[in-house]
């Protein structure tokens, strides 16, 4: 689930007297918010356990502010199970495959700068070679990304996202964190926030319904992401004792392996076509 | 020339002999470990693709998930640290009920696809286990790559893992397990009756249907 905060859809007639305003505030809601997760910490953080079984398994589920984490998760599931899973479950009803194959590709493609600059960011050129020639292909002969032409032309789409470049750079994850968009760290979550820097859509100029454009893009994204995994979900919450453990497992585990995954992606720089072509001719 | 003396020569290529074998040996292992998965997989994309109902289906699956998955293990596995603080009764309880569950896992899945195919990729070493690489084809639906983890200590290979996405099944369960017995006040009890609450549920949503 991907949700893009957007400090640009404001009016812009009243912008220049409200921003000063609207620093003040976020300044004192920011001090705000700040004391109250410091006092939160005391009481929202579990000590770690004394027998030593115990602490093991502390430690491997790597999150102390389970407390505060759980009540983020019941808060965001049950708002799930309200407001996203029935738009989701709607969207799923009344828009067919094709057509939605054809919005999560343009979804993908739209995300394509960030995994480029991402791809830089972890210093790896090939990749974001890959990236920034899927986004020209797609974004011109691909019809703004609706058709994934990229693909076919042997660059398939590989993700890339900011907790992944900062893993690169050796930094660790943190504790685990269960944020309103769903399991993240405190590494990934500093990742998101990068990626929203990195993001073009969030420096759209007011105007032309651009700014509408990217808000609907946005809801579509996270409307979208939620339909791909509708079935996953209710299984988890069907299955599972403890689902927000289970989440929390498979999350590390899907992490950890990305990272490896970017670490050992030592890919070619000419495309797969070319190797088949030149193997048929040798 | 004295270095080429008989004894040396005689060490030395019982010595290459032995790296020889060595080397050959696990290639053979993961041989056997591919085509273990290869028929594995074979036979159950065939009884997913049948054109029988669904309770069929599940019936026939039954010996073939029983015989060909290490479910005591996996069930072991995922009772973590509990394993050692249950009674011999608990742990027989627990591990009649964790076959249940597994094989209704399984189960449940198999409604879900039609025309399925898969392909068998690289086959690697993981810790004492064999990881074999599988591609689940699905009409209309990216593919689906997933590592099986085989393991072949008791004789006869058998499955004892799946990786899906870099997340092992057996150890996400085993983190839900914990989870929940360390917040019902560490009773490995409070997991088996869960479990028996989960299996009548599901008993009860498939008379259902």
């Amino acid at each position: 689930m991907r949700l893009r905060p957007c400090g640009q859809a404001q009016d812009g007639q009243t912008r220049a007297g409200f921003s000063a305003y609207r620093r003040l505030i976020s300044r004192s809601s920011f001090v705000a918010l700040s004391a109250l997760t410091l006092a939160g910490c005391s009481g929202l953080r579990t000590p770690p356990p004394k027998d030593p079984d115990a602490l093991a398994e502390y430690k491997q589920a790597n999150d102390p502010y389970e407390p505060l984490n759980r009540k983020i998760y019941n808060v965001t599931m049950t708002f799930d199970k309200w407001a996203l899973r029935p738009v989701a479950k709607a969207y799923v009803w009344s828009v067919p495959r094709p057509v939605r194959n054809s919005l999560g590709n343009m979804i993908t493609t739209m995300n394509e700068p960030s995994v480029f600059f991402n791809d830089v960011g972890a210093g790896k050129p090939r990749r974001a070679g890959d990236a920034f020639v899927r986004w020209c292909i797609n974004m011109s002969v691909g019809i703004g990304g609706l058709i994934d032409v990229a693909k076919m032309a042997g660059y398939p789409h590989h993700d890339n996202d900011g907790g992944l470049t900062l893993a690169n750079w050796g930094i660790p994850s943190g504790p685990y964190l269960f944020l309103p968009m769903g399991p993240s760290s405190f590494r990934d979550g500093i990742g998101y926030g990068i990626d929203q820097g990195l993001s073009p859509w969030n420096y759209v100029p007011r105007g032309y319904g651009l700014v509408s454009f990217n808000w609907a893009y946005n809801m579509l994204a996270i409307v979208q992401g939620r339909s791909a995994h509708l079935d996953e979900l209710d299984a988890l919450q069907r299955d599972a004792l403890d689902p927000y453990a289970t989440i929390r497992s498979a999350y590390q585990q899907q992490r950890k392996a990305q990272i490896e995954a970017l670490k050992n992606d030592h890919r070619a720089t000419v495309p797969l076509w070319y190797h088949v072509k030149n193997e048929q001719q040798g | 020339m004295t270095f080429f003396s008989g004894r040396r020569l005689v060490l030395g290529s019982l010595a290459l002999l032995c790296a020889g074998g060595l080397s050959i040996m696990p290639a053979h292992a993961a041989q056997n470990t591919k085509q273990f998965i290869e028929g594995f997989g074979k036979q159950l994309v065939a009884i997913v693709n049948s054109p029988v109902s669904l309770p069929e289906k599940k019936e026939k699956v039954m010996p073939l998930i029983q015989k060909n998955v290490d479910i005591d293990a996996i069930g072991r596995y995922c009772l973590g640290r509990y394993w050692k603080l249950a009674t011999p009764a608990q742990q027989k309880e627990y591990l009649e009920l964790f076959h249940q569950v597994l094989v209704n896992a399984i189960t449940d899945k198999l409604g879900d696809y039609r025309g399925v195919s898969f392909t068998i990729g690289s086959v690697t070493k993981s810790g004492e286990d064999e990881a074999v690489e599988a591609t689940l084809l699905r009409p209309q639906q990216p593919p689906a790559t997933m590592q099986w983890i085989v393991n072949s200590a008791t004789g006869s290979e058998k499955v004892v893992d799946v990786i899906g996405e870099g997340a092992s099944l057996r150890l996400t369960q085993r983190q839900d397990y914990s989870s929940y017995i360390a917040r019902n006040g560490g009773s490995v009890d409070a997991l088996i009756s869960a479990l028996k609450r989960q299996i009548a549920h599901h008993t009860a949503a498939a008379t259902q249907n």
